[in-house]
């Protein structure tokens, strides 16, 4: 008699055959969608009725014999294959990471997020099916599909009235900072060329801030390497991240080739000890394990062992960093409307140089208490001999007498907890270690999301009704402005606000209170009825919301807005857009738009005539990325070369960037002699390509090029004094019984999870819902074991009340606003699936950062830096209580609840 | 795991005494290999051909011979490229497990990612696969070869068990081999 197997079953049946595309079938080039990464991909395309192509390479458009060798790229795996229509007609559709690439994922590496990425398209048999495919208007509480006219006459007429009646910065924008420089080009032009508004901010930010403060003071722009660079160096100090979980190729093609090539040492600083971290543990790396939001003091302890063995740059120090008289000449030209100005004359920062009396770096940081190993080894929570190793491995000179090549990576993990601070006290590293426009030696973000922002107007920052002691202004704090009720139309484009702002639960409240609690309610189909009622809302002090997305989100479209918008996104328009390490690439068109959907620069256009404005008459996604080029000048991505070279040869500038594939170009692009020049890495003070004679024709040599961003291009070494952050650390830091709970991405999620966990059957399986990692001593504490569910809460998340006017020094501070009664403590709170690991370090939890339904952002500190206005989304405590069990507690079928660091 | 209902209507039609091949063709279960491509519009004529009877039964093992947290190799379904893979005894009980202890599993050893050999990274006491040596993907055996972190786009696919006596059989794949368009075609 046989027995058979239990009878478990994985919740996601995988296939074991898939259909292979002809030689004949249509090739498009593209790149993932996802992380700043941008791997190249190619889409194989033919129709659904076949024929399809065979294992012999001649027989498929792969040109590759099946089976495929073991490590040999272009494999067409079940989630890379799925169907679409184009032109109206059913076809197979193969998306495969281009195993020809020559740049990024070289050979054809791949993350799980972008692997699956034809799953992103719109199938109406899959689940996808739900994407947004007509305009919709709020009726009687229930969105109820309209005509385009219809529901953008409403959103026209409403938002000329709010502008007309109370200011163009009642008008309101909340959009993605990168979905491709067409849309970004056509948003902003609509917000700040033509309305005008002040109250405008990117996906991940209160304000329409920098991310990196410190850096843009001390000098770094904030990708200036090229991923090349990882290879070569022979330290890497990550900080706030692991590429292995999020930069997944940068991780796998470059940071790998180094640890088994060059042997790079890896330092890893992270709370949580993730498969990376792990990996460089047992390749000579370091993981330094810190207490959240404790960096600042670990950066400036290993730059005192750094100083006191003599292992700084002296050369560098001497060519590069600037001295008394730079500091002073560099800025002395009054006070001007710069950030460095605001910050240095409040005296906070500014020093004369590297070393030579008490008001030079040195001397500044030796006499800081925080800067001895062993007092910020104790802050820090971690072993002291650490930071003694890592200033080691950072900068000890090799047995040669070569200096080692260090570079420094940081990420979200690092900038979103002790935002000036950090990235001040990371850059001090970087200029004393030589880092900085050399291969190998390098100073980068990691990134996020790509780099698809293209500004058509300028931010009118002067508007900002924000003003700090002294002569600063502060951008607009949206979120603020908001729950002040000072914004009557909000135009939300592609993200998730609410859930993705800190502080969630008391924004979703204002946002409540000035739209679904108002009284004037939309009761009537008739158009100006609905119209009539809208403005009246807007005059009684509430607000319209017009939401314009992918798929509806909950709750910012299904709940609050009043006219929806269906946008179309990657593959269903031909898009342009950078990477981290700045190369710019086609996104091409591969297949038909669901329904009425329509690309987010064809919505704005359509919405900006409807508004009266003028230049919004653009006939094609080329059109309006031409015309976006000449403001690109002078920037990081500057491709003003692409329309040039185009032009000169007759062809349209998306054409131009199609023809160089999945390699694109890396900006800045020059152009000298007629030649298009790119840029391998910025700061490059070595280079040799640019002619002396400085800028030719279209070509913008900006400074950065050559020399550091700053006024004299040498790096200024600032000052980074603890009690700048100590107070608010304080009052984040767990009582009772509290822990830390921080946050940050996985590898199997893409932000928001609205392409993957909440669609990708493969990656539901995984992640069905939130989890948080627990130390198992916190965990058995509270007698919770992996699997069980549990209420994560907390009943004073700082959020920040109305306060435009700093006047004496310190009103901004946190204990100055919580003095002065402008902090409310909010309740917040979530839940998750546990998972109990050593992973995660004691008395810290950990939990992903953007769960739609489970939003870690509710207990979040809605307290921005008082120098940068960023949000501290890394900082938060709460306390962890079981609620039950959860399914996946005892059954095989749907999640992993194993640790993550095993090697 | 299958729902109760489904549970009651497979006990009453034979439960315990079926077969592990006819619970796969019987209508309650869908188990991997029965449906398949039917799932994508268009293929349906592939689908009728993509069931596990198109998979060979192989004898791999004794169960009396296996030891807790050792692996035995063995190739399947056939001896070509990426055929590598492992039989083994688990600490824990495993979704589709095999033997009193439902401890008895059996994957495909290839990294779905990029093809990495991983038969020599098995951590008998997490049951996990992994890390893989090319890019650090790591499998959980008790959940059907899930992914546990890292980069791989399928599951590890799992070799499908039948115990008669004390032989153990492999008698069908769920998931794609890395590197090949169809499992039987190598």
């Amino acid at each position: 008699m046989s027995t058979k197997a239990s009878d478990s079953k994985p919740s996601f049946t995988p296939q074991d055959q898939v259909p292979l595309p002809p030689p004949d079938a249509d090739v498009i080039t593209t790149c993932c969608d996802y992380c700043i990464v941008a791997c190249g991909y190619k889409v194989y395309r033919w129709p659904a009725d076949g024929p399809n192509g065979g294992p012999k390479r001649k027989e498929n458009a792969l040109g590759l014999n099946f089976p495929l060798r073991p490590g040999q790229g272009g494999w067409v795996g079940p989630n890379q294959f799925t169907q679409a229509n184009w032109n109206g007609k059913l076809h197979n559709i193969a998306v495969v990471p281009d195993h020809k690439a020559r740049a990024v994922n070289v050979g054809g590496g791949h993350s799980i997020r972008g692997g699956c990425i034809a799953q992103k398209v719109y199938n109406p048999n899959k689940s996808t099916k739900d994407r947004l495919q007509q305009p919709m208007v709020r009726i009687n509480g229930k969105l109820t599909p309209v005509s385009w006219d219809f529901a953008l006459d409403i959103a026209a007429e409403v938002g000329k009235h709010a502008i007309r009646k109370h200011g163009e910065s009642s008008w309101a924008m909340k959009y993605f900072s990168y979905q491709y420089f067409e849309n970004t080009y056509a948003l902003t032009k609509l917000a700040f060329k033509s309305i005008n508004s002040v109250a405008v901010s990117h996906h991940d930010h209160p304000s329409f801030v920098n991310s990196v403060p410190g850096w843009v003071d001390i000098g770094y722009d904030i990708f200036g390497a090229s991923y090349e660079d990882f290879a070569k160096a022979d330290c890497l100090l990550i900080a706030g991240t692991d590429p292995f979980e999020s930069k997944t190729v940068v991780w796998n093609t470059w940071i790998l080739k180094g640890i088994s090539g060059n042997k790079t040492k890896v330092i890893m600083i992270n709370p949580r000890k993730t498969a990376g971290a792990a990996y460089v543990e047992q390749h000579g790396g370091l993981h330094l394990d810190v207490n959240p939001g404790s960096d600042t003091v670990v950066h400036m302890a290993i730059a005192r062992v750094i100083i006191e063995f003599g292992w700084h740059d002296s050369d560098f120090i001497r060519d590069h960093v600037a001295n008394q008289w730079e500091t002073d000449s560099g800025f002395g030209q009054g006070t001007r409307n710069t950030p460095w100005q605001w910050r240095t004359t409040w005296g906070k920062f500014q020093v004369k140089g590297f070393e030579g009396s008490e008001k030079h770096w040195k001397e500044w940081l030796l006499s800081q208490e925080e800067s001895k190993p062993e007092v910020a080894a104790k802050i820090a929570g971690i072993h002291v001999d650490k930071i003694y190793q890592a200033a080691e491995m950072m900068g000890k000179p090799k047995a040669n007498g070569q200096r080692t090549k260090t570079s420094i990576l940081i990420e979200k993990g690092h900038y979103w907890s002790n935002n000036y601070l950090n990235t001040a006290s990371i850059g001090n590293l970087g200029a004393i270690l030589g880092i900085g426009g050399r291969p190998g030696q390098v100073m980068t973000r990691l990134g996020g999301h790509q780099r698809g922002g293209q500004n058509g107007g300028k931010y009118p920052r002067w508007k900002s009704p924000y003003k700090v002691p002294g002569r600063r202004r502060h951008a607009l704090d949206l979120d603020r402005w908001l729950q002040d009720g000072h914004v009557r139309f909000a135009y939300v484009v592609g993200t998730t606000w609410i859930q993705a702002m800190a502080g969630s639960h008391a924004l979703e409240e204002s946002i409540k209170r000035y739209t679904t609690d108002n009284p004037h309610q939309v009761t009537s189909s008739d158009k100006q009825a609905i119209i009539d009622t809208l403005k009246k809302r807007v005059d009684s002090g509430g607000m319209a919301i017009v939401n314009q997305d992918i798929y509806l989100r909950d709750p910012i479209g299904a709940k609050y807005a009043d006219v929806v918008l269906p946008a179309a996104t990657w593959g269903e328009e031909d898009f342009a857009r950078a990477n981290g390490e700045r190369r710019v690439r086609l996104y091409g068109k591969f297949y038909d738009a669901p329904g009425d959907a329509l690309p987010d620069w064809k919505i704005v256009s359509m919405l900006a005539k409807k508004m009266g404005y003028m230049g919004y008459d653009w006939k094609d996604s080329n059109e309006v990325f031409t015309e976006s080029c000449r403001f690109s000048r002078g920037g990081r991505k500057d491709y003003n070369a692409i329309k040039v070279m185009a032009k000169k040869q007759g062809v349209k500038a998306h054409e131009y960037l199609r023809s160089k594939g999945t390699t694109g170009l890396q900006a800045p692009l020059l152009m000298f002699d007629g030649r298009l020049v790119q840029t391998k890495r910025l700061h490059d003070y070595n280079r040799k390509d640019i002619p002396d004679t400085g800028p030719e024709g279209l070509t913008v040599t900006n400074k950065r090029l050559l020399a550091f961003k700053t006024q004299t291009g040498k790096l200024n070494l600032v000052k980074t004094p603890w009690n700048l952050w100590s107070d608010f650390y304080e009052y984040m830091q767990p009582r009772g019984d509290e822990l830390w709970v921080t946050n940050g991405r996985i590898n199997e999620i893409w932000q928001s999870g609205f392409d993957d966990q909440e669609r990708r059957e493969y990656i539901r399986q995984r992640w069905p819902e939130n989890f948080i990692e627990m130390h198992p001593e916190d965990a058995s504490a509270r007698g919770i074991e992996s699997g069980d569910r549990v209420k994560v809460w907390s009943d004073r998340v700082p959020v920040v009340t109305s306060n435009n006017l700093g006047v004496k020094s310190g009103d901004m501070w946190f204990s100055g606003l919580m003095k002065d009664g402008h902090i409310m403590q909010d309740h917040g709170e979530f839940d998750a699936v546990v998972i109990v690991t050593p992973a995660i370090k004691q008395g810290v939890a950990f939990t992903e950062f953007l769960t739609m339904k489970q939003a870690g952002n509710n207990i979040t500190p809605r307290v921005p830096d008082p120098v940068s206005q960023n949000y501290r989304f890394k900082i938060a405590s709460g306390k962890i209580e079981k609620i039950g069990e959860s399914p996946y507690k005892h059954s095989f079928s749907q999640m992993s609840l194993k640790r993550r660091d095993i090697v | 795991m299958l729902t109760q209902k489904a549970k009651d209507k497979y006990n009453q039609k034979g439960g315990c005494l079926m077969t592990r091949r006819t619970f796969l063709f019987s209508s309650t279960a869908t188990v991997a290999g029965t449906v398949l491509l039917s799932s994508i519009p268009g293929l349906e004529g592939q689908a009728i051909a993509a069931t596990v009877s198109r998979y060979p039964r192989q004898l791999i093992g004794k169960l009396s011979q296996l030891k807790t947290g050792v692996p035995v190799t063995f190739n399947y379904p056939d001896t070509g490229g990426n055929s590598g893979c492992m039989l083994v005894k688990l600490v824990e009980k495993a979704g589709g497990g095999l033997g009193p202890g439902e401890d008895v599993v059996a994957f495909n050893t290839i990294c779905t990612h990029m093809g990495g050999d991983m038969k020599s990274v098995f951590k008998a006491e997490h049951s996990v696969l992994g890390q893989c040596p090319l890019h650090q993907s790591t499998f959980d055996l008790t959940r059907h070869g899930m992914i546990i972190s890292g980069h791989a786009t399928e599951s590890l696919p799992q070799v499908l068990l039948e115990l008669e006596g004390d032989d153990i059989y492999a008698v069908g794949m769920m998931g794609l081999i890395y590197g090949r368009y169809d499992n039987l075609k190598a």
